[in-house]
């Protein structure tokens, strides 16, 4: 190979884990090369979005004096059970949220991204835009020798690489260590609208004192047809972010569009007036992988590491990924020195980084719900089940019809009961119990 | 061989709105992007940079923001890029900007006098196609607009035949050089740049130069003072609405040719309606 540049690391897509990466090489005295293929880093990508900035805290300990482009402070959260004409919510909003230092903010990835990506650029790193990394370039013996990208005289030479490419990893396919295209059970697909609304008219709906309050709400049942999924919907600063997602599988199967299930949930007549008079800014769809600890892609190879979402590390249980991303970034930076000090680029050194995700929460929340995905494919009916329930049984709860309340709570378990067999609920308690307890 | 070109960064047309207070295009928050015909000026000089050797040199009078459309260039082969950026050249006319534009061109060519200076046909946005022959009166060099190819250019002999877009036909014009060409787009391809020129565009800052600095600009000449031409009014024309339609599938042809004929005499263009021929309608 006779490179066209030469560099320490070279890091494929600026998203959270790439951007991570490159910054904590790049303190640690690397020259870094950093691949996005967007135009700039951020314009292909969409999240729904919360962020946590205890990641990114660690990557940059000032980011707060940077002035991230956050929308909002996440100061009430929670979930919304809906049936096709009523909601059970179970919202918490607390003034810790405000006092403590926030623990999550609203954000929208165009621009997130490309303020991150800045910080790197500042902090030393060589951004490429426009540029897709085509092929990783390996010696006779498979180490990496640096990769071939789509532009004319495009090759460039780095002793390692970190493959943080996203949910559509197919440089790690091509490296042998993701094992072909995720099959449609374990990959969800979201569409997300932004609606613009103005400020005021956003926290009147919502609840909200001003701009230093904002609201993220996870929703099941009705809005994914009762289908495995979820829908969102996020406060941003000056508008809102709202989408769903359900897993291709339940799309294929059931013949479903996604987009025909957003424009049915966004008409929906508890979701509809959240929305009145709101203008679409941008829409667009992102898969999400979900196939779990047990079938993550190999994390390194001779002179490769992969992190983030092309790792299919998200926690889709809390809506993490974004956090695992950077937390998984720094940690192949980290280990990248490491690698850069000794000299040993060899799949046997950087296995430390996997020995590092493992002692974090992201290996450890990943294995925790690694049968997350395995016990909503078995029970696909469990949440359409159990969320018409809830609004049923509440509805009876709170209507007042001359009825004896032992009467009453005798109907709601007949409800139930009408639903599911008394073995059948026992039998998804266990389950769910076990996704949830790893 | 040295070529000059005279980019304008333009708001991405499909973005534009027209602020309804002032009648004047709002150019905040909208993304832009380089006038799409200077794009292929660029590309013509730096074609023949690799034909000749010798350096491109970009510049474009705009906001600070503009810096951006001169990294693109250097992304895309220029060797060298001027930003002509102050406040008092804001509101600038086409008068204004040719005054700027050819000054600073003239300032460029003491050090490294230009072969061939290249602009766009017309901007995008502004549309006037005034610019390059301004800059072209002002500098006393040959003007060629719409330039769509130069068949040959001999940097010794200091000569040129291009071919220009005429609405007959294509002129074929031989010039000496240095001459001024605004083009077409076919005057050159868009190449994918090279990565080792988007790493050295990753390091460069262009040049900025002021109102005062290196080029002491007459301040009566430039900006809104030194424009002439007055917005008076802009305002959206209203959207004409759409004729009346007939329906052949529903009418037959015989009816709806028969009625288009009777409202054509309404309206007095026709004396009166001839004879209406086809009988058979299913034949329609
Ligand atoms: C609808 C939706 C909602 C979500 N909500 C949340 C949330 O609320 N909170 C949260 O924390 N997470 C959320 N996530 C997950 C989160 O977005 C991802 O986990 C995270 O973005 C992963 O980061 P990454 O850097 O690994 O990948 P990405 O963000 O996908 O970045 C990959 C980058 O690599 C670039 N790239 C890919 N291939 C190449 C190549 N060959 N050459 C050059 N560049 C390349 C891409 O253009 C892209 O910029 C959500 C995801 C979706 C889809
Ligand atoms: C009726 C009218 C309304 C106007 N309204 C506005 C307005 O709302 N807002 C506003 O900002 N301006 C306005 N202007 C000013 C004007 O549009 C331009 O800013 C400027 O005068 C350039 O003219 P043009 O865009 O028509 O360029 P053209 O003459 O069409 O451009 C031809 C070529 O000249 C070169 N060129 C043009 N401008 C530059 C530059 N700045 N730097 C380097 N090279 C350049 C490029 O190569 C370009 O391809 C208005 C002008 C008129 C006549």
């Amino acid at each position: 190979m006779t490179p066209n540049h030469r560099c320490d690391a070279i890091v494929v897509g600026a998203g959270p884990a790439g951007v991570a990466a490159a910054i904590t090489m790049a303190k640690g005295g690397l020259k870094v090369c950093l691949i996005e293929r967007g135009r700039l880093p951020g314009a292909k990508n969409l999240f729904g979005g919360v962020l946590y900035p205890h990641a990114l805290a660690e990557v940059i300990p000032d980011y707060a004096e940077r002035h991230p482009p956050f929308e909002r402070p996440v100061t009430e959260q929670g979930y919304w059970l809906l049936s096709p004409d009523s909601v059970v919510r179970i919202m918490h909003k607390s003034v810790h949220y405000k006092t403590a230092p926030t623990g999550a903010y609203t954000a929208l990835r165009a621009r997130f991204d490309a303020w991150f990506a800045e910080q790197a650029v500042q902090a030393g790193v060589l951004l490429i835009t426009k540029t897709t990394v085509t092929e990783v370039v390996r010696d006779a013996r498979g180490r990496a020798l640096g990769v071939a990208t789509d532009r004319p005289e495009g090759l460039v030479q780095a002793p390692i690489l970190v493959i943080a490419e996203g949910v559509n990893n197919l440089l790690t396919q091509s490296l042998g260590l993701a094992k072909g295209d995720l099959p449609p059970r374990y990959v969800a697909l979201s569409v997300k609208e932004v609606l613009a609304l103005p400020a005021a008219e956003i926290e009147a709906r919502f609840g909200l004192a001003g701009a230093d309050e904002g609201v993220a709400i996870d929703i099941f049942g009705d809005a994914t047809l009762g289908l495995p999924g979820t829908a969102f919907i996020y406060t941003d600063a000056k508008a809102i972010s709202i989408g769903v997602g359900l897993l291709l599988e339940e799309l294929i199967v059931h013949n479903l569009k996604p987009y025909e299930i957003l424009a049915r949930f966004k008409a929906h007549p508890v979701v509809r007036p959240y929305l009145a008079g709101a203008t679409v800014l941008e829409y667009g769809a992102h898969l999400i992988p979900e196939q779990g600890y047990d079938r993550m892609p190999d994390l390194v190879g001779d002179g490769v590491l992969i992190a983030g979402d092309a790792a299919a590390m998200v926690d889709a249980v809390h809506r993490e990924g974004s956090n695992l991303a950077m937390t998984a970034g720094r940690m192949a930076g980290e280990t990248a020195l490491e690698a850069h000090r000794r000299g040993d680029f060899s799949a046997a050194f950087l296995r430390a980084y996997r020995t590092k995700l493992e002692e974090s929460f992201v290996l450890k929340d990943l294995k925790q719900y690694r049968r997350m995905t395995d016990f909503l494919d078995s029970t696909p009916h469990v949440i359409g089940t159990y969320v018409d329930f809830m609004n049923e049984a509440a509805l009876r709860y709170f209507t007042a019809q001359g009825m004896p309340k032992r009467e009453m709570e005798g109907e709601i378990l007949g409800l139930l009961r009408g639903r599911r067999s008394f073995f059948g609920i026992a039998h998804d308690m266990m389950k769910l119990l076990r996704g949830l307890r790893g | 061989m040295h070529t000059i070109v005279a980019i304008k960064q333009v708001p991405d047309t499909t973005h534009v709105r027209i602020d309804p207070e002032t009648g004047t295009l709002i150019r905040e928050g909208v993304p832009a992007v380089i006038n799409p015909y200077d794009r292929h000026a660029l590309e013509m000089a730096i074609r023949l940079k690799e034909r000749f050797g010798g350096t491109v040199t970009v510049l474009t009078m705009g906001p600070p923001k503009a810096a951006e459309a001169l990294v693109e260039c250097v992304e895309q082969g220029a060797d060298r890029a001027i930003l002509l950026s102050d406040r008092k050249f804001g509101g600038a006319d086409t008068l204004a900007t040719a005054y700027v534009i050819a000054h600073a061109i003239a300032a460029i060519q003491v050090e490294d006098p230009a072969d061939l200076l290249l602009f766009g046909k017309q901007a995008i946005d502004g549309d006037t196609a005034q610019v390059g022959p301004g800059v072209a009166t002002r500098l006393a060099v040959p003007l060629i607009t719409y330039a769509m190819r130069i068949e040959s250019l001999d940097p010794a002999t200091r000569t040129a035949i291009i071919h220009r877009r005429i609405e007959q036909g294509i002129e074929v014009l031989e010039t000496t050089l240095p001459a001024l060409l605004t083009v077409e787009k076919e005057i050159a391809t868009i190449a994918r740049a090279p990565l080792p020129n988007l790493v050295r565009a990753a390091h460069y800052r262009p040049e900025t130069w002021d109102a005062t600095t290196p080029v002491p600009f007459d301040p009566a000449r430039i900006g809104i003072k030194g424009s002439a031409t007055i917005v008076s009014k802009a305002f959206t024309p209203p959207r004409k609405e759409p004729g009346e339609r007939m329906s052949v599938a529903e009418s037959g042809l015989t009816r709806v040719v028969g009625q288009a004929l009777q409202r054509l005499v309404t309206a007095g263009v026709l004396s009166s309606a001839p004879a209406t021929a086809p009988r058979d309608e299913s034949n329609a």
